[in-house]
């Protein structure tokens, strides 16, 4: 395929590197003389100088053969014409953006735009991925055992509320060790006892079942 | 009219004090607050810091309401990502954009944006001086 | 000083001839190899290896003049004919590839902007090039 990437920062030069690596054609545009240079003289001639938003570049470049653009400069509207200009003058096939403000992705979406990648989602994604929405806190880990005690706090909204240990259906390798009430002395829990609002659970569990302790102990 | 101007620069300054100065309702947008010292002690309508190419700053522009908008920054790329949101997101009935690039402005013509190039428009006048 | 592998790329201007002349001069002791090369820059609108008539017809015009020059000082050279989107990396990649020993390229006085300039191809070379290189200047008429 013959793709062109427009802007040379870190993102489109690695971008290049790694189409480079899987055979692709690849032509950088960049706009200032010595990144393009830096880029021509790492990667071989796979840059040209000149604004990937300009038709003028974008013919020089072949732009007409190429079966996709990608925009990857830091500012989402020059992304955004590079990819229009490419679309409506050249008809390429295929556009990608790089966005910084994910409001955009919906808007770039509507104006034309085949796909647009925001590096803000990318990582706020990642983020919810690593801290759930339910939290569970660590207190300790006991290494050798390949255990932790952990911490789960019962929501009002949990739907545990009012369930007893024995309804709830707890990952074999969970022990329920203590519980915290709210103005309440630490009990340890029976099968008997009943979960209340604001409850703070201190269990024992392997890491791979922290999961299905959470989901036991809130609820869904 | 409620007009929402994108870019405090000399022109869109001058456009402001002059519509203003005719009774409409005019919101200023400028990213840097010292631009808006071009617009007139007796300019009364609105001078807004904020970006015309996010969407939450042209709502407290006014976008949703506004009859016309005008996008006349220095840069052509943040005017034509400017005047689409206000046309196809916000559905502004008047949308007009300034883009110095001659082949750009033609391209986003076809796209049914209203853009003026200055640098041909310019050009073409100085021409005609000249045959004058 | 002593060549065993001589690049000459060549680009259709005056200074071609008396480049080769030099080189088969130079090479000529060691019965050294000469490979005359002409580079094709092919424009990014085209694929690397399209076919384009026109230039393909003046390339070998120009290789067969230099071909014929060596012939007159009795020295075989074997001609090239390559397409690359740039041509002074290619020269200094074939430079490397070939393991040639001396670069000789004929340069004549350009002016551009009003100023007297080397173009953009010898500047890379001399820069880049890992062997000898020497330039030939053809003096103004």
């Amino acid at each position: 395929m013959y793709i062109i990437i427009v802007g040379g920062g870190k993102i489109g030069y690695h971008l290049a590197k790694a189409l480079l690596d899987e055979g692709h054609e690849i032509l950088v545009t960049e706009k200032d003389a010595d990144i393009s240079e830096t880029i021509c003289n790492e990667l071989g001639s796979v840059c040209v100088r000149g604004d990937g938003c300009e038709a003028a570049t974008l013919d020089e470049i072949g732009a007409g053969r190429a079966d996709m653009l990608i925009a990857v400069t830091g500012d989402d509207e020059d992304n955004l014409v590079a990819c229009q200009v490419a679309k409506h003058k050249f008809n390429v096939p295929r556009t990608i953006a790089r966005i910084s403000n994910p409001k955009n992705e919906a808007i770039f979406k509507k104006l034309g735009i085949d796909v647009t990648v925001s590096s803000t989602n990318v990582i706020l994604e990642s983020i919810e991925e690593e801290v759930p929405t339910h939290p569970l806190t660590h207190l300790l880990t006991i290494r050798d055992k390949g255990l932790e005690i952990v911490e789960v706090k019962i929501l009002p909204e949990s739907t545990t509320v009012g369930k007893s240990v024995k309804e709830l259906s707890l990952p074999p390798e969970s022990v329920l060790s203590l519980i915290i009430g709210k103005g309440q002395k630490p009990r340890i829990p029976t099968a008997d006892t009943i979960l209340q609002a604001e409850d703070r659970i201190i269990a024992v569990t392997n890491p791979e079942s922290e999961e299905a302790l959470r989901t036991a102990l809130r609820g869904t | 009219m409620k007009v929402v101007i994108m870019g405090c620069g000399r022109v869109g300054a001058q456009l402001a004090t002059l519509l203003d100065a005719e009774g409409h309702l005019v919101t200023v947008l400028d990213t840097d607050t010292y631009s808006f010292r071009r617009l007139p002690s007796i300019f009364s309508g609105t001078a807004l810091l904020g970006d015309g190419t996010d969407e939450e700053s042209l709502k407290k522009a006014g976008i949703e309401e506004a009859d016309a908008f005008f996008a006349i920054t220095q840069g052509d790329n943040r005017n034509v990502m400017a005047a689409q949101i206000a046309k196809h997101i916000f559905n502004v009935p008047k949308v007009i954009c300034r883009i110095y690039d001659p082949l750009r402005r033609e391209l986003y013509n076809t796209l049914g944006i209203e853009a003026f190039s200055p640098t041909t428009i310019f050009a073409q006048m100085l021409k005609e001086k000249l045959e004058d | 000083m002593e060549f065993h592998k001589i690049l000459v790329p060549v680009s259709g201007t005056e200074a071609d001839g008396e480049a080769m002349r030099i080189a088969c001069r130079l090479a000529k002791k060691n019965k050294a190899k000469i490979w005359a090369v002409y580079i094709i820059a092919v424009k990014r609108s085209l694929p690397l290896d399209a076919e384009i008539e026109s230039e393909i017809r003046k390339a070998e015009n120009i290789l067969d003049h230099v071909e014929s020059v060596a012939e007159e000082q009795d020295y075989e050279v074997e001609t090239d004919l390559l397409q690359a989107r740039e041509v002074a990396p290619s020269i200094v990649d074939e430079a490397v590839e070939r393991g040639a020993d001396l670069i000789l390229m004929g340069v004549t006085y350009k002016k551009r902007f009003g100023q007297f300039s080397l173009g953009n191809v010898v500047p890379y070379v001399l820069k880049n090039a890992p062997c000898h290189v020497i330039l030939y200047h053809q003096p103004i008429e």
